[in-house]
């Protein structure tokens, strides 16, 4: 069936969108978090989809390769003398999430979910449409 | 692509393309002679009433797992469901077309 190679492309693209998603809510939950009891900060995470190329992606069978790096983010140093986890100077150290970015890329992810959703929706009315050749004449 | 990459292509294409033609007349050729094992149209439609079956045992355990909660990602399992949902309407549309013909057959005037 030629079209369910339609299918997954646009699925291909939908787990990487998702991977986005999730990437980002991962991210924004850490937003607000200091180190935990072993000393390590959260490190913000970063999607990086590399293209899949040649006859793979035409029959449906590779989709971008998707991988979740560490951003080499430093961490944001707010000035809390009170706080049980500041250093000498008084500062606290919390993930380096930029939250605006992570909002950003959740609006794109979404647009972008949409976007393979629209063509799977296309490829199906396609299919269904051709079905309908020679239908009650 | 380059045009030497094309004339370093083009023997060969040549090559392939004058080879096959006489295979295809052979067999036009001894088509009434030796028939070769040919699936009967029946074999074909039970064939594809099978496959049909299976893609809709497989969206249904695909919803009982979406019912239990057990769902890794919900656009693959709406995904095979279009497709089982597809493939059923091209069944159908077979059988359409298949009794209009019979029908077609058994209105003939003797």
């Amino acid at each position: 069936m030629d079209y369910s190679k339609a299918f997954a492309i646009s699925a291909s693209g939908m787990t990487l969108e998702r991977t986005r998603v999730e990437v980002a809510s991962l991210n924004l939950a850490n937003a607000n978090t200091v180190a935990g009891s072993d000393g390590k900060l959260y490190q913000p995470l970063r999607v990086v989809a590399r293209t899949a190329f040649g006859d793979a992606v035409t029959q449906g069978l590779a989709g971008p390769a998707v991988m979740v790096e560490p951003t080499l983010q430093s961490p944001r140093m707010v000035y809390e003398p009170g706080h049980p986890m500041a250093n000498a100077r008084g500062f606290v150290a919390y993930a380096g999430v930029d939250s605006a970015t992570e909002m950003v890329t959740l609006m794109g992810a979404m647009r972008a979910y949409e976007a393979n959703v629209a063509a799977m929706n296309t490829s199906r009315n396609m299919a269904l449409k051709a079905l309908e050749i020679g239908a009650n004449a | 692509m380059s045009t030497e990459a094309i004339a370093a292509v083009a023997p060969a294409a040549l090559q392939n393309l004058s080879a096959p033609l006489p295979v295809p007349l052979e067999l036009g050729a001894s088509a009434g002679a030796a028939s070769s094992p040919s699936t009967g149209f029946s074999d074909l439609v039970t064939q594809g009433l099978q496959q049909v079956n299976q893609q809709l045992l497989g969206s249904q355990t695909d919803l009982q797992q979406l019912a239990v909660g057990n769902v890794q990602n919900l656009h693959q399992i709406m995904i095979r469901l279009e497709e089982s949902k597809l493939s059923f309407q091209l069944m159908m549309q077979v059988r359409n077309r298949l009794l209009e013909s019979y029908q077609d057959v058994m209105k003939m005037q003797l």
